[in-house]
């Protein structure tokens, strides 16, 4: 219990560390994509305005004159004019224009891309000379282009400066006479709450100028940025830096693929010490929480454990016990189960092996009966040793039956037998027999009355209990047979007048290899009543003594009454 | 109708001597160049174009004047430019050194004519048709003056400044006639465009006719 309650504890306090985890970045991502994505339509629209301003300018004519009709030291009075809105507010020592549309500088490039010098450079805005140097072009471009000019002569970070060059197209030859390129303050995003969110700078010619970092930050970037930059991989990747020991989010972009100006890279930062420390947060509460449910957990399974082991300990105990008995009764079981099968195969195995020798002995017997020259003694007694053999064949065919009835092996075809037929035949029989005594046989049969079952074992039934009656019999006794319907089933009843069987032997008297009562001159093996039995019982009816007092014994032994449809059947064949 | 009377003024003005005594004549034909052009659809007889940075007529006209040192005229002359459907017009003027140039605005919008040519850098500024006086400039230096207005880059007029009282624009096929000059030695040079100006030297005698073409 206490093992299942950790494990799901720690199963739910891992996905919902996971979770929160995947969520965290989601949104960071979402954030960071989120503000990238206004920077650059801010950006977007500012340049086009920009370009739109600078696309107005280069078409002036005046410029066009200037230029043209060979009059260039015109060039820059005429651009203070025409540019003179662009540069409204740019005065010399403040830099900082007012409206992030509005120029810093400008200068005109002659034919060879060099900077054509400016008579006054106040009045266009002053620039260091390594800085002018830097917007000039190897050639004059066909098409706008963008550049990035970092002027570090003025304050210690420097100022970045986004630069666009047009070209200026004569009207008169359509060529490339010259280009304008104007400077800008370059759209930052500056972030107001210290250490949070975006910030934006541009990475050019090996320096970065990301004014809110930290110097020492800028310097180890720098470097970082240099190494992804030189990786020919597309031109928009980020990667992870650590600035003063918080982890950031590092984006770049390149800002003017193919310039003439150096290429420059817009580089944002996203801090992620917000989410990490959200993250954190998050943590601690899941595992506050999660240490919480265990300890409920715990105390909830102490409780419920306590309560259920009662009746379970002692549940245990008694099926124990069961336990033990069942496996008692069940080994007694096997053991008589293998005792009944091995005396049942025993009988089965006997059966067979002294069937064979009685047989030749038989045989043999007979054929030294019919040989002649022996003395009459010699006859009568090989006669009574051939009797005896017959008896032999007897003991061993109802042992073979016993031993096939315990083994289950006795099937029967149960046909309708006319009981009444039966019992005439072995009555007709009895009185036919050579040593057989003054003895009346009464009969109360009805002409024919069937009943189900097969007919030599019906009738061997029948048999055993004449034979008995017959040998158990007294001189001038009587037999009487009777069988009548009761419902389901047919009774018949043998009795027969004789000593009767002793009380204490009643009980006995259908066990095998017993007999009523120790009388040697009567013939039998005891086994005539225990298989009769037997037979009625797999005959789906019964025998058992109806009494043995007073010089009467009578048994009874019912039958089921044959079906009338196999009875008339039986009566057709 | 009153630029009709300005043109046929200056036209007569143009054509009659100025020198009483000079009665020389010249006249002859230059070989212009060659125009592929179909003649303009519009009433104005040519404008300016630009081929190549170079300044010409269209259809090719030639001025043709004679070149010497001759005295500043004592009289003030007054010529017009005026704008008309977007135009300088006329698109080509010679006049002599001291000669006053009035840009008379006949459309219904603003022109702002200006010119940054070495020869002469003026800046009319802004101004509506019924600006008076007319916007007008004194060119006294020689040399090509190229004219644009401010508010329209695609205009171009030219005014060729000339240190002679003697000069004419050739018709179409390049002929031209200069009458009533003086008689001497001088060099009769032909503007062709603004990159090329022919020149040939002249004896004029007086009363007589002088048949010189331009190859």
């Amino acid at each position: 219990m206490m093992l299942v309650v950790l494990v799901l504890t720690a199963l739910a306090l891992y996905f919902a560390q996971r979770n929160v985890t995947t969520t965290a970045e989601r949104d960071l991502r979402e954030n960071f994509q989120a503000e990238i994505s206004s920077l650059h339509k801010v950006q977007a629209l500012r340049n086009s305005a920009l370009t739109e301003r600078c696309r107005e300018l280069v078409l002036k004519p005046r410029l066009h004159a200037a230029l043209e009709d060979n009059a260039l030291d015109l060039l820059y009075p005429t651009a203070k004019d025409e540019l003179r809105d662009l540069m409204e507010g740019v005065a010399p020592g403040k830099g900082e224009g007012a409206n992030s549309l509005q120029a810093r500088f400008y200068r005109f490039l002659s034919g060879s891309g060099a900077i054509i010098p400016p008579p006054n450079p106040t009045e266009v805005g002053q620039l260091s000379r390594e800085a002018e140097a830097q917007l000039a072009l190897k050639r004059l471009p066909d098409t706008q282009q963008i550049g990035y000019v970092l002027e570090t002569a003025d304050t210690i970070d420097g100022t970045m400066n986004e630069v666009m060059a047009l070209p200026i197209l004569s009207t008169e030859t359509g060529e490339v006479i010259s280009a304008l390129v104007v400077g800008f303050k370059p759209y930052e995003v500056v972030d107001k709450s210290e250490g949070t969110g975006l910030k934006s700078g541009i990475w050019v010619n090996g320096r970065l100028h990301l004014p809110s970092l930290p110097k020492s930050a800028e310097l180890k970037i720098e470097n970082d940025i240099a190494y992804a930059v030189s990786k020919p991989d597309g031109a928009q990747n980020s990667f992870n830096v650590t600035v003063d020991g918080v982890p950031q989010l590092l984006f770049y972009k390149h800002l003017n693929p193919g310039s003439l100006f150096p290429p420059a890279y817009e580089i944002c930062v996203y801090s992620l010490a917000n989410s990490i420390a959200q993250q954190r947060r998050l943590s601690w509460q899941i595992g506050g929480a999660g240490a919480l449910l265990l300890l409920l957990g715990f105390v909830a399974s102490h409780f419920i454990a306590a309560r259920l082991s009662v009746p379970v300990e002692k549940l245990a105990v008694d099926s124990e016990k069961n336990r033990a008995h069942w496996r008692e009764a069940e080994a007694a079981l096997a053991s008589t189960s293998e005792e009944l099968e091995r005396s049942a195969r025993y009988s089965a195995d006997a059966s067979h092996q002294l069937k064979s020798p009685v047989t030749v002995l038989r045989a043999g017997l007979d054929n030294l009966l019919n040989r002649e020259g022996f003395k009459p003694e010699v006859y009568h007694e090989l006669s009574g040793l051939l009797h005896q053999t017959y008896r032999l064949t007897g003991v061993i065919d109802d042992l073979l039956l016993l031993s096939r009835l315990d083994a289950g092996h006795l099937q029967i075809d149960s046909k309708p037998v006319n009981l009444s037929q039966l019992i005439n035949e072995w009555i007709d029989d009895l009185n036919a027999l050579p040593d057989s005594p003054e003895i009346k046989i009464e009969q109360e049969l009805p002409a024919e009355i069937f009943v189900a079952g097969e007919k030599r074992y019906t009738s061997l039934i029948v048999q055993n209990l004449l034979e008995n009656a017959r040998k158990y019999n007294r001189l001038g006794g009587c037999i009487r047979v009777a069988a009548r319907r009761d419902n389901a089933e047919v009774v018949l009843t043998v009795g027969n007048t004789g000593r009767p069987i002793a009380q204490t032997a009643q009980q006995h008297i259908f066990e095998r290899f017993h007999r009523g009562a120790p009388v040697s001159n009567i013939s039998g093996h005891g086994l005539g009543l225990n298989l009769a039995r037997e037979l009625a019982r797999l005959h789906g009816g019964d025998l058992r003594l109806l009494r043995s007092d007073n010089d009467w014994t009578e048994f009874e032994v019912r039958f089921r009454v044959a079906r009338p449809s196999l009875r008339r059947a039986a009566e057709v064949v | 109708m009153r630029f009709l009377l300005l043109v046929s003024v200056s036209a007569i003005w143009i054509l009659s001597p100025i020198a009483v005594l000079a009665d020389a004549i010249v006249e002859g034909r230059v070989n212009l160049p060659k125009s592929h052009a179909p003649p303009p659809v519009m009433a104005k007889r040519y404008e300016i174009v630009t081929n190549g940075g170079v300044l010409a007529t269209k259809p090719p006209l030639a001025v043709v004047y004679l070149d010497g040192s001759f005295p500043t005229p004592t009289s003030h002359s007054i010529k017009q430019v005026a704008q008309k459907d977007l135009a300088f017009l006329p698109p080509l003027l010679p006049v002599q050194i001291g000669t006053t140039v009035e840009f008379p605005n006949l459309d219904d919008t603003y022109h702002n004519i200006f010119s940054y040519s070495p020869a002469k850098r003026f800046d009319l500024g802004r101004y509506r048709p019924e600006e008076r006086p007319i916007p007008s400039v004194v060119f006294d230096v020689a040399g090509l003056v190229t004219l644009r207005c401010d508010i329209h880059e695609h205009m171009r007029g030219l005014i060729l400044v000339l240190n002679t009282p003697y000069f004419v624009i050739t018709d179409e096929s390049g002929r031209f006639r200069l009458s009533g000059l003086p008689a001497g030695h001088y060099t009769l040079k032909a503007w062709i465009d603004s990159k090329t100006t022919r020149e040939q030297p002249v004896e004029l005698k007086s009363g007589a006719t002088l048949r010189t073409d331009f190859p």
